[in-house]
């Protein structure tokens, strides 16, 4: 799948959470300007539009700071806060919505583009982040396979520590296996498996 | 030969919410336009234009607009609520013209545009705060009124208690205007803390403080209540006996000593009557548009670079004493004070900062480490604190 650019924006869907009318007005205007569609919600509301959308344009100071409406959203698509009020309260409120960019009003009709192109490449590596870190928590968790595999090697062949690791990182090299997979072999079997065929 | 005439921008909401503050300061920008024109010292005289947004946050925008393009006025003195700032910058900035802003705000704002003649977070929830760290308790509970005053008044005062090792107890808030106070305060019977640090506004502040007030008498309790923002009108719509114990922090109250407070007090009774009061908001109102005077005089025009050159560092004894612009963040150097308040609806000043204090809106001079950390074995330290200077 080839990655979306973030500098492509025509088509995509956007949905405003903001009460001001010019601000709403400009916005609007600005989207249309660059292909993208638009739904608005009422910041009061406790809940979104079922509809997916690819980003949301929030203005933080429509919404009360003690209010739960906001955490009770589920948010999928990143944020792209409209900041007026800069008071720490108002900004540590707004860092738990994680935003992906921010616009600072008084809005103007530049901005906007540059506002979504970060927020849709903040977007596209956080997904590829969690991807990443998903891969590395899968590897922390096997860790423990690949150490009892390494001591049954021990056992079995009587092999240094050293060499059971390398026979394992060579052998699913040669069978095209990941380490992990290899070691739940060698962990079933008893010692290192006799194998005939490729497997993975 | 008659004096060249300048308009002058008023905004203030006369109807809505918070119609009895605007109307306060409207009358004391009137007063001191009427002492301008009427003044030998000043060869120029105000036009008052008057604009009602009503309380209605969008309706800002509409007034200023009006103002800057039928009246053609450079200067506007105005605006209450953080709100209705944030809609009018945008169009002073746009249009390089100068708001006189004349209320106490929270801060984290600074713009070219504005004059922000109110106190600014280190002259009033700061000074607050390390009193009743070093005077009255170290752990509080805190009712207010749910927007960005409360919130930022509540952090600052957070940070400070935590950091001096004491704790916020609860923290109540109440939508604007709501005046079903009753769950707060049978909370605060119940839990009894040593203080209650209260930024309510409006008729949400006044419901509180009677209720506090009736059930603290029924329960046998006396628990001292803070305030960043109670006037002397106020009290007097909380009712004699239920405003009276409040320590209040202002950069004025009507009780100053001085010569230029009491001819002002006198001056205003005089024109409105001898059972009005004064409040902060209203005199600092009068110290905008005497500001604004003094810097056209001293700048020979109205033009708006040159006048904001003009105001900086620029001293004028007011009633609240000696007030001057700093160029850095057009924020005004003022004397931070302490009162507590008294029967009549007044207040009895106990402490005053020695000198002017220089503004600090982000609160980047906020020195954590010079707050006592409270003995932790009692509830309440009597420890003086150096910088305190007792007046009274």
């Amino acid at each position: 799948m080839t990655k979306p650019s973030p500098f492509a924006v025509r088509g995509r869907r956007a949905l405003m959470i903001m009460k001001d009318e010019r601000d709403i007005a400009l916005l609007r205007r600005q989207f249309d300007r660059l292909g993208m569609s638009v739904i608005e919600a009422e910041p009061a509301q406790s809940q979104l539009p079922p509809d997916p959308v690819d980003v949301i344009v929030l203005d933080a100071d429509s919404i009360p700071i003690k209010s739960d409406c906001a955490l009770s959203w589920k948010i999928n698509s990143p944020i792209i806060a409209l900041i007026g009020t800069e008071t720490p309260s108002r900004l540590k409120w707004l860092l738990d919505l994680q935003p992906a960019s921010f616009l600072v009003k008084p809005l103007r009709s530049a901005g906007l583009y540059t506002a979504l192109v970060v927020a849709f490449d903040c977007a596209q590596r956080r997904i590829e982040e969690a991807a990443h870190v998903e891969r590395l928590e899968d590897r922390i968790r096997s860790r423990r396979i690949v150490v009892a595999a390494v001591l049954q090697l021990i056992r079995a062949h009587a092999l240094s520590e050293e060499d059971a690791f390398t026979l394992i990182r060579q052998t699913a090299m040669r069978y095209r296996t990941t380490i992990e997979q290899l070691s739940v072999e060698i962990i079933a079997v008893g010692g290192m498996p006799n194998r005939t065929s490729r497997t993975a | 030969m008659t004096k060249p005439s300048i308009p002058l921008g008023l905004v203030f909401s006369r109807s809505g919410p918070y119609a009895m503050m605007a109307r306060e300061m409207e009358k004391s920008a009137l007063m001191a336009v009427d002492e301008v024109n009427r003044s030998g010292e000043f060869d120029f005289t105000f036009v008052p234009h008057l604009r009602d947004p009503g309380g209605v946050v969008a309706a800002y925008h509409a007034c200023c607009d009006n103002l800057i393009r039928e009246e053609q006025v450079e200067h506007i003195v105005g605006c209450y609520t953080s709100a209705s700032r944030k809609q009018v910058i945008p169009i002073v900035e746009r249009t390089e013209r100068l708001l006189w802003h004349p209320a106490r705000y929270e801060g984290f704002e600074s713009s070219d545009n504005v004059i922000y003649v109110g106190a600014a977070p280190n002259h009033t929830v700061v000074p607050l705060v390390r009193h009743m760290l070093d005077r009255i308790a170290s752990e509080v509970f805190c009712a207010g009124s749910n927007y960005v005053w409360t919130w930022e008044s509540n952090r600052v005062l957070r940070e400070i208690v935590s950091g001096a090792g004491g704790r916020i107890l609860a923290e109540r808030l109440l939508e604007l205007g709501d005046t079903a106070v009753d769950h707060i305060v049978n909370e605060i019977i119940d839990r009894k803390p040593p203080a209650v640090f209260n930024t309510l506004v409006g008729e949400s502040s006044y419901a509180f403080m009677r209720a506090l007030h009736a059930a603290s008498q029924r329960a046998g309790l006396s628990i001292p209540v803070l305030s960043c923002s109670l006037c002397e009108p106020e009290l007097k719509m909380i009712g004699p006996a239920a405003s009276v114990g409040c320590i209040t922090s202002s950069a004025y109250f009507e009780s100053i000593e001085g010569a230029e407070n009491r001819a002002f007090v006198a001056r205003w009774k005089a024109r409105h009557g001898t059972d009005s009061n004064l409040s902060v908001d209203g005199q600092s109102t009068y110290v905008c548009v005497m500001l604004l005077a003094r810097a056209i005089r001293r700048a020979g025009s109205t033009d708006v670079a040159a006048v904001r050159r003009a105001a900086a560092n620029h001293r004028y004894d007011s009633p609240q004493g000696p007030v001057w612009v700093d160029p850095a963040n057009n924020h005004c150097f003022l004397t931070p004070r302490l009162a507590r308040s008294v029967q009549g609806s007044q207040f009895e000043i106990f402490w005053e900062a020695e000198a002017p204090e220089r503004p600090d809106p982000y609160l980047s001079d906020l020195d954590l480490a010079s707050f006592a950390r409270p003995d932790k074995a009692s509830e309440t330290t009597l420890r003086r604190g150096s910088h305190l200077r007792v007046v009274k």
